[in-house]
């Protein structure tokens, strides 16, 4: 792999192999995302891209290599453990909490209420919650619309956002996003791509974002990968991955034209 | 040495009902998604039928009103003649039960379902002890059992056909859902009904016809384990558990591990007996009832995923959730009503409501847990009643006062709900329920029946409460029930009540129903959630472990009568059918419902029920279910009688409004806590 080794990664990725039975989803793919910035991954269907954050947060064992979060290994940490690290990650269906409201499934993340909390909470004099970070949250995402609301009453872009709002709320080190873009018309697209850029940028909030999207992906990402049947195939910046002739091929069959042309120049 | 060998072989017969019971179930689940309780009553009453048209030429009919039966002959008819007419009487049963019960709740959530086949059991429970008594009968063989010789060892011919019969059965069953149009229909409606539809394939008489066939399994199981095994309501009906038991092994899917497991059981239970008369150190007690719930505990923690993988869609259909709005003035309220009602009522109509706030209490903790958390229990009593019992032996043995000892006690329960939450943290749904149901089972069968901690048939002495030197107790001279024992009680529900407000209100609250709605984004906020679910099922034991001590506190000598497994099935369906996930909801099912509550007790003072007190229960229950599958004290369907209950809560609430305001300022914001308007789950599919 050609592409920049950042000098601190955040989280770093080592040959990570993921297999369903005899199916390899994700094959010995090495990453690497330093702090502060917005990394992209991207590929066609079926790629391995949610295997990836799967692997990567907890929710598939992966069937070799290792997983380092904050010179960390995580490779075997439970999936709410490493959430209290600091590694977020929003789903692909989105996956709200349809029993609470929009404020509660923030709240509810802030808080990443334990036994404890939960038991002082049920014999102690009442505490107001702390409401700094998903105050924060429905700032970044814009939610204050739609606080008091629950899930299947908005929206599904509202939902993404909520989504992506109740991973902020954690005030995380890092968020994963699993197509947060997918189901989004043109200009909701685009100020979401804004929000995700303003958040290594104001936030201090490491982006890893999967997207089916390439012009988002192009626009937002400082760095990005591209992915194809588990294979990572190109790693580089937005340029050079639209220059890159694997890439075309994996996109677009061998006869494709420059991938994304209405992205071009907004890249880095 | 052949001695074991025989009793391995004389288990074959109820190892043979068991797997024929068991394939039943899982054709109910495969097509239709139904895991029916009723499934051992059903078979129970095809035996009666079975028993009764062969000895006495009777036809019993499923009714309590004259006529319960025909007579078709005046003396008994020809055995051949009577199982077939017994398994044509099963079929019908099974269609009539399919269109009214079944059919009409396909789309209700399982819960629903499963309340409603537990109306269906405690009906047809209720009708055989009415029309034919609680003694055991006892009919000829069927099969033959001249002796076979083997070796040293002689046992009688018909185990041998009992096995045949269930490998037949099981290879017929595999030929015809494998390779029959017939059984791959039923795949494809039980997997996508709307989907089948649209290939033309009616899943519905695809269902109904699964359901015939499983009730005429259910009838045969029913008639060929009566020769062998005591005919009684009872213990026919709770052979639902070992069956239960093996279809959990099979998965719900599999008839051969079905078989095997059920042929397997009943050797082992039988060789369990074997050994317990054999060897000296061997525990004794009721170990083969206890055999069932050990293996599903094996089969399931060495299966089961503990988070779910991606795309294995939550198939749990939540009921709605309240979150209640005033808890302080609601306290208030419940308070001085049911002050009011203790000093109106007076002999046995105050002890029912006594019973009534015993049992909202132990229903608190179900709104709880499976409510709020989704965790369905079916052993709650069994929680109510440790806490009972360790109440008698902390209140005589150790010497600890009120209000400590009923703490203490209460807390005794926490490590047993903790217990039986260990395998939540692996099943969910159904079939959570059926393990749950199988540590009830357990607990029934070697802690309740113990002479040491349960008094055994004498019960258990309680010592009365005394606070500060008064004396709380419920009985002083004739003095019976004591109006301070009541509002002790009423105090102690309604703490309970605020606990659970104040639970759902707060990060705990937030915690549980965040895990209740999906535990997998649970996990990716941070929230542990075994540890999350753990603690909803310890909570909730405490609660139902008081619940169960207050009990005590009223019978004074507690016997295990009340804590029995049928008692956690009836208190999970008159709870559900009440509305599960709200406050009120329990306290509608420990008043209107509940079979030793005001309501009930009420009737059969007035009107003489009596006896017909379960039949009511369990026909209530069915009704209710279809009529409200989201619960009764549910706003959510917007009609029947949760909204014609709403307007008369409202009219009282309005009235109590009026007067009560100028004397207690905390009834002003009384309200029905279910004031925000609850909010339809989402089907997930």
């Amino acid at each position: 792999m050609t592409g920049l080794t950042p000098k601190m990664p955040l989280l770093d990725v080592r040959s990570l192999r993921v297999a369903y039975g005899g199916v390899v989803a994700v094959a010995d793919v090495d990453v690497s995302v330093a702090e502060g910035e917005v990394f992209g991954l991207i590929g066609p269907n079926g790629a391995g891209k949610t295997s990836m954050i799967d692997a990567l947060t907890g929710y598939q064992a992966p069937s070799g290599g290792s997983v380092n979060f904050d010179g960390r290994d995580i490779t075997n940490m439970r999936a709410h453990r490493r959430a209290r690290l600091g590694l977020a990650r929003t789903f692909q269906s989105v996956e709200l909490f349809d029993d609470l409201t929009v404020d509660e499934n923030l709240l509810v993340a802030s808080e990443r209420a334990g036994v404890m909390l939960a038991l002082r909470d049920l014999f102690l004099p009442a505490r107001a919650p702390d409401r700094t970070n998903v105050d924060w949250a429905i700032d970044v995402c814009d939610l204050g619309g739609v606080v008091d609301r629950y899930p299947s009453e908005i929206s599904h872009g509202q939902r993404k956002l909520v989504g992506v709002g109740r991973a902020l709320a954690q005030k995380p080190r890092l968020v994963l996003m699993d197509e947060p873009a997918a189901g989004l018309d043109t200009d909701e697209s685009l100020a979401l791509g804004q929000r995700l850029r303003s958040l290594p940028d104001e936030h201090g909030v490491t982006v890893f974002l999967v997207d089916h999207d390439m012009s988002l992906v192009l626009a937002v990402c400082d760095r990005l990968m591209v992915l194809d049947f588990g294979h990572a195939i190109a790693q580089g910046s937005p340029a050079e991955i639209r220059e890159d002739p694997r890439v075309l091929e994996a996109y677009l069959g061998s006869h494709g034209t420059p991938v994304a042309t209405t992205a071009a120049g907004s890249g880095s | 040495m052949s001695s074991y060998l025989l009793f391995l072989i004389l288990g074959l017969g109820s190892g043979a009902t068991f797997a024929i019971l068991g394939l039943g179930l899982v054709l109910k689940y495969r097509s239709g998604g139904v895991v029916d309780f009723a499934h051992g009553a059903v078979a129970m009453f095809i035996a009666y039928v079975f028993v009764n048209l062969r000895s006495q030429g009777v036809l019993p009919l499923p009714l309590i009103v004259v006529p319960d039966h025909i007579r078709i002959s005046s003396t008994g008819i020809d055995t051949t003649l009577a199982i077939v007419i017994s398994l044509v009487y099963a079929a019908l049963l099974g269609a009539v039960l399919y269109f009214l019960i079944y059919r009409p709740l396909r789309f209700a959530a399982p819960l629903t379902r499963i309340a409603a086949s537990v109306g269906v059991m405690l009906t047809f429970e209720a009708i055989g002890v009415l029309n034919f008594g609680t003694t055991s009968q006892t009919t000829p063989p069927i099969l033959p059992t001249t002796p076979i010789t083997i070796g040293s060892l002689t046992f009688p011919s018909d185990r041998i056909f009992f096995t045949g019969i269930v490998v037949v059965l099981a290879i017929a069953l595999w030929l015809i859902y494998r390779f029959t149009r017939f059984g791959l229909a039923t795949q494809a409606g039980a997997e996508n009904d709307r989907g089948a539809a649209l290939i033309g394939i009616s899943a519905n008489r695809v269902a109904a016809i699964n359901y015939v066939i499983a009730t005429v399994l259910a009838g045969a199981a029913g008639i060929l384990i009566a020769p062998v095994a005591n005919l009684d309501p009872t213990s026919y009906t709770l052979f639902i558990v070992p069956a239960l038991g093996v279809a959990l092994v099979g998965g719900f899917r599999s008839f051969w591990l079905v078989a095997l497991a059920g042929i397997l059981l009943g050797m082992g239970q039988s060789e369990i007996i074997k050994f317990q008369s054999q060897w000296t150190w061997f525990p004794h007690g009721d170990i083969p009832d206890a055999l069932p719930f050990i293996l599903i505990i094996l089969t399931m923690t060495t299966r089961a995923r503990s988070l779910l993988a991606r795309g294995e869609a939550m198939t749990q259909r939540n009921p709605s959730v309240a979150r209640p709005k005033n808890p302080m003035a609601s306290a208030a309220f419940c308070l001085i009503a049911g002050t009011l009602i203790m000093l109106l009522l007076q002999g046995s109509l105050r002890n029912a409501f006594i019973s009534s706030l015993t049992v909202v209490c132990i229903a608190l903790s179900l709104v709880l847990l499976t409510g709020y958390v989704g965790q369905v229990s079916l052993a709650q009593m069994t929680f109510a009643g440790v806490g009972g019992f360790m109440l008698g032996h902390i209140s005589h043995g150790w010497g600890l006062g009120f209000p400590f000892s009923l703490i203490l006690a209460g807390l005794c329960a926490v490590p047993v709900g903790i217990l039986v939450g260990l395998p939540a943290l692996r099943l969910r749904g159904v079939n959570l329920a059926v393990v749950t149901l199988g540590a009830a089972f357990t607990a029934d069968a070697l802690i309740f029946n113990s002479q040491g901690f349960a008094g055994g048939l004498v019960g258990l002495p309680i010592k009365p409460p005394h606070l500060l030197g008064i004396d709380l107790s419920i009985a002083e001279g004739h003095d019976y029930p004591r109006l301070i024992f009541g509002i002790m009680v009423l105090v102690v529900v309604i703490l309970m009540g605020l606990l659970v407000a104040r639970l759902r209100r707060g990060a705990a609250g937030r915690m549980l129903l965040a895990v209740r709605s999906n535990e997998r984004a649970a996990a990716s906020v941070g929230i542990n959630v075994p540890q999350a679910k753990l603690m909803a099922f310890g909570i909730a034991a405490f609660i139902a472990g008081i619940g169960g001590a207050l009990t005590g506190y009223q019978q004074g000598t507690l016997t295990a009568d009340g804590f029995a497994t049928f008692a956690s099935l009836g208190l999970l369906a008159v709870v559900y059918v009440a509305g599960i996930g709200r406050i009120s909801g329990a306290v509608f099912a420990g008043i209107m419902m509940s079979s030793i509550g005001l309501a009930v007790t009420f009737l059969d003072e007035r009107f003489g029920i009596g006896k017909y007190q379960t039949i009511v229960a369990g026909l209530a229950l069915i009704v209710t279910a279809i009529a409200n599958p989201d619960g009764v004290m549910s706003t959510t369907t917007g009609k029947g009688p949760a909204v014609l209950y709403f307007k008369l809560q409202d009219a009282v609430v309005a009235r109590i409004h009026g007067t009560v305001t100028t004397k207690t300022p905390a009834a002003e914001s009384e309200q029905p806590a279910e004031a925000r308007p609850a909010v339809e789950q989402p089907h997930h599919v």
